[in-house]
């Protein structure tokens, strides 16, 4: 897995490519939480990832939380295949804020 | 003549891409759709990630064992490690909190396959997982 940032518009964007699992789960965690910690709106793009384990889910979940916590914005576009149906199948769906495209996550 | 394809390997996470790219792989030979067999693979690679974190306690020298067979209408995934027996709790997959942040991989593998079962053997923890082929599936759908 490898991951960069950028910011649009006041939103910091991290793009996301390769597997998620249990090995490189915390150090996308540690990453989304930094990048929380700077500013109040953080999208995440997901439409490079090939895979997401349980532990990947786990730590978009505790950067969903931080940021509702901290009254602040945690958005993922890009969501397709096999990670959307691990969404699915661990009912994940409808808890976040999932948007289709980049443009809608930063102007939503 | 049925396939057998074996795994013994150290308990660390770099290791679980190989089985990844592996599962998928023969799960697609066996007719399962691209969807399925990225069940197949998720079910299979938290499994194995139950052992890494639970039985082995994060320690990634530890062995374990990955058995892959087709068995008349069926693929057949056994785990063996030799670790701590796991929580009976943990092996039922707890309910899930709507944003809980543990207890999902069981849930997950319990989700895709069509039959788990534990079993602590005299080398260790055995967890065999269960897949019908579909065609097997549609048969027994039928009777």
């Amino acid at each position: 897995m490898k991951s960069s940032t950028r910011t649009e518009k006041g939103t910091v964007i991290v793009d996301v490519v390769g597997q998620i699992d249990m090995g490189s789960s915390p150090v996308l965690r540690k990453t989304l939480l930094d990048s929380l910690k700077a500013t109040k709106s953080v999208a995440i793009n997901l439409s490079a990832v090939r895979y997401i384990d349980s532990s990947g889910i786990a730590s978009l979940l505790e950067v969903f939380k931080e940021a509702r916590n901290s009254q602040k914005r945690f958005v993922m576009f890009g969501v397709t295949g096999a990670v959307l149906q691990v969404l699915q199948l661990t009912r994940l769906t409808g808890i976040f804020e999932i948007c289709e495209t980049e443009e809608q996550a930063i102007n939503a | 003549m049925s396939f057998h394809l074996k795994f013994v390997m150290p308990s660390h996470p770099r290791y679980l891409c190989i089985v990844r790219a592996a599962v998928t792989e023969l799960s697609l030979v066996h007719g399962f759709p691209e969807e399925s067999s990225q069940g197949l693979t998720l079910a299979i690679d938290e499994a194995l990630a139950n052992v890494i974190r639970h039985a082995y306690k994060g320690r990634h020298d530890q062995e374990v064992e990955l058995n892959c067979r087709t068995v008349d209408d069926r693929l057949e995934f056994t785990l063996l490690d030799h670790g701590e027996a796991p929580d009976p709790a943990r092996i039922c997959g707890q309910p899930m909190d709507e944003v809980s942040l543990s207890g999902r991989g069981t849930h997950l593998i319990k989700a895709v396959m069509d039959e788990v079962c534990y079993e602590r053997v005299p080398r260790g923890n055995q967890l065999k997982l269960i897949k019908y082929l579909p065609a097997a599936k549609v048969g027994a759908d039928k009777k």
